[in-house]
């Protein structure tokens, strides 16, 4: 009933007009920004050269390659000996390669004999970020431009077309999709498979970051207002406890920080389906879908699993730890934070290092892989605790355990102190006669 | 005896007190007033009794309850109301008291009493339905003395009470605090600046200056102790040792 009266009391302060209209000025922000976002990678993505490897020798095979640049791709022919679909993760590895396509020794034989020839793509997944993110547009330009040759090809070689040959005129090859992730290699479009990953490992991340940042904010902001409104002596003094305002006030700021996020994700889904929508999915079906061999196609989800990307229950759960911690911590340094404001603007200055540590790591794991960085920026990341939690899912898909168990032992240390200094601070004197110039010391502590 | 208090200590820096070993106590429907100087200690006194800030050193009790051992219970016992108190701005004068109303107990009927005896009292009228962000600081003081003795509490703890209040509003307030004290024999720790208040309203007063208590007692005695006419001369005389 006191716990209800104060949440009651704490909402209706959170809940304001005005947090209600930037809640959806943000989310339709999100939409454009999406957008116009999606535009640019896709300009940025056509100029490069495609990685073919030409395991056919023939004239054919070697004229066709030479003529590709006419129908708008460039190749870079790549030298691999012995490979083969096993060998292919550790032969994109060496070779540093993120996508190759690989012409089959049969190529020219089935091509000139007027049967379907086959193409393999071979993509590299290595982890999250919007820098490692698939990109296949390259590779299904590769092949429409050698489907075009061939039809061209074929078009100039018969005069009378038999049904056969005019399907084959229309489907001239067909193309096989590889993916290699933590050393295994699958059959399945990898931009079937980043796709669902992106979805995952950015909508999760993102997700995480709103909730962080607006919880920690308005607790912050429901400890700074009553101190400085000169509310909290009156309601510390009767006759409900410090932690039953604790409470009141963190479930309030995590009640709103949902309602916020929830919002923001609908915001989000629809910038992640502008930056994508076109590219990645005319990649799955590079031809007519008429005609399709869908002796080819996958499930999805048993490659995941396959290559050891899928997430078990188990890891799940540990996802589920990881971000409860992560929220916990976030929520323990502004109610630390929030006791040493005096006034508004102590408050601004206060939460900009709690803003900067949430946003800055999630600015970065959005756009790079923060294990395959120097050994200085990975631990300077990971020394801020909320790292963690937007590289969580990508560690425990690409294998990093260990760097997630880590993790989640730092940030329990990590809360354990926060807590510590939270709890003290709230029950003790130091909540009434702490200030900003006596924050160094204090603060200094509690960071460590 | 409703409140005791003994030795009572509270030092911010080492080695200064800002209240030094004080003791007094204050029986069930008197009305006690700390007076002193600016620094003297008063709301530093008035904080630790209210459970806010712990003691250094000694201790009290609050209708038999130690403030440092069971504050909650201390706190089920007592109002306070700061000095330079505010509201939550956001919320409707009427909403505050119901708020707060429902800290104190979790029973309806007895919330509405509550309410309904704090409305009376604060005499804001029509303007209880409006927000707190446009009260004047006069009317915001009314509201939250109006709640600080709705629950008709064993001790009210009002640091200077009537700061900010015109004079007929205080006079109000005064005749109110007078009320309540022998009518319904709650008791009150106050603090003032106002000699005039205090020497009105009080049973005895405390006079206190750089965090000692150096005179306790009825104001009839303390005039005759210190051969003084009012209360200012006694203050004066005692003060300025
Ligand atoms: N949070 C604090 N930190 C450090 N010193 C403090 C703090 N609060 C009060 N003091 C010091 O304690 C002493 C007593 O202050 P207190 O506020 O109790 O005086 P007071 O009698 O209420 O004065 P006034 O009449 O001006 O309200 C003063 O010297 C003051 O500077
Ligand atoms: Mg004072």
């Amino acid at each position: 009933m006191r716990f209800g009266n104060m949440l009651k009391k704490e909402l209706s302060q959170l809940l304001t007009k005005q947090a209600i209209i930037s809640m959806f000025v943000t989310c339709g922000l999100l939409m454009m920004l999406g957008k116009t976002m999606g535009s640019t990678i896709e300009g940025i993505a056509t100029n490069n050269d495609i990685n073919v490897l030409c395991l056919d020798s023939s004239q054919f095979a070697s004229d066709m390659l030479d003529k590709l640049s006419d129908y708008g791709t460039n190749v870079k022919r790549i030298d691999v000996q012995g490979f083969s679909s096993d060998t292919a993760a550790q032969t994109l590895h060496e070779k540093d390669l993120k996508v190759l396509v690989v012409i089959p020794a049969d190529f020219s034989e089935k091509a000139e004999s007027g049967k379907q020839a086959d193409v393999e793509v071979y993509t590299l997944m290595s982890g999250t970020g919007l820098a490692s993110m698939v990109d296949d547009s390259l590779a299904s330009d590769c092949v429409s431009s050698i489907e075009s040759y061939l039809r061209d090809n074929a078009e100039s070689n018969i005069v009378g077309l038999t049904e056969d040959q005019s399907k084959l005129i229309r489907k001239p090859m067909l193309m096989a999709e590889f993916t290699s992730a933590n050393g295994r290699t699958a059959k399945a479009p990898a931009s079937e498979l980043s796709g669902i990953l992106m979805s995952v490992n950015m909508i999760a991340p993102m997700a995480v970051f709103f909730l962080l940042f607006m919880a920690s904010q308005m607790i912050m902001t429901a400890i700074s207002t009553e101190k400085i409104d000169k509310t909290l002596e009156t309601l510390l003094s009767s006759p409900v406890s410090r932690i039953t305002v604790l409470t009141a006030k963190m479930t309030a700021a995590v009640i709103v920080a949902l309602l916020n996020s929830l919002t923001m994700m609908v915001g989000f889904a629809f910038y992640i389906s502008g930056m994508t929508g076109g590219g990645t999915m005319t990649v799955n079906m590079p031809t007519g879908t008429d005609e399709v061999d869908l002796s080819g196609a996958v499930d999805v989800f048993k490659a995941m699993s396959e290559l050891g990307i899928s997430l078990s229950a188990g890891k799940l759960a540990l996802v589920g730890l990881e971000l409860f911690i992560t929220l916990a911590i976030g929520l323990s340094v502004a109610l630390i934070l929030g006791a040493f404001a005096s006034d508004a603007q102590s408050t601004q200055t206060l939460i900009m290092p709690l803003m900067f540590a949430t946003m800055i790591p999630f600015m970065i794991t959005m756009f790079m892989d923060v294990n395959s960085m120097p050994f200085i920026a990975k631990a300077i990341l990971y020394i801020i605790p909320f790292t963690h939690a937007y590289t969580a899912i990508g560690n425990l898909a690409f294998g990093h355990t260990g760097v997630f168990i880590g993790g989640l032992v730092y940030q329990i240390l990590f809360l354990a102190v926060t807590m510590f200094f939270a709890v003290r601070i709230f029950t003790t004197d130091l909540l009434f006669t702490m200030k900003l110039p006596g924050m160094s010391k204090t603060q200094a502590k509690s960071q460590n | 005896m409703i409140l005791e208090v003994k030795g009572l200590t509270k030092s911010y820096k080492k080695g200064i007190n800002a209240v030094d070993g004080i003791s007094f106590d204050i029986n069930e429907g008197e009305i006690f007033a700390l007076i002193g100087p600016n620094g003297a200690g008063k709301t530093t006194t008035i904080r630790m009794i209210a459970t806010l800030i712990t003691p250094t050193a000694g201790e009290a009790f609050v209708n038999g309850h130690s403030i440092v051992k069971s504050p909650s219970k201390v706190r089920e016992a007592i109002t306070y109301l700061p000095d330079e108190a505010g509201a939550y701005k956001t919320m409707k004068g009427i909403d505050y008291l119901r708020f707060m109303a429902g800290l104190f107990s979790s029973d309806k009927a007895e919330i509405d009493k509550y309410v309904e005896r704090a409305v009376n009292m604060c005499g804001l009228g029509n303007r209880l339905e409006e927000k707190i962000n446009s009260y004047s600081r006069g009317m915001i003081r009314k509201l939250l003395l109006s709640r600080a003795v709705m629950n008709r509490p064993k001790l009210a703890i009002l640091d200077e009470a009537t700061s900010g209040l015109d004079v007929i509003n205080a006079l109000d307030i005064r005749k109110t605090i007078k009320r309540l004290s022998k009518e319904e024999g709650m008791s009150f720790l106050l603090s003032s600046h106002n000699m005039l208040e205090i020497e009105y309203v009080s049973d005895r007063v405390g006079i206190m200056a750089n965090g000692h208590l150096l005179e306790v007692g009825s104001i009839g005695d303390l005039k005759e102790k210190h051969g003084a006419a009012n209360l200012e001369e006694v203050f004066e005389k005692v003060v300025s040792v």
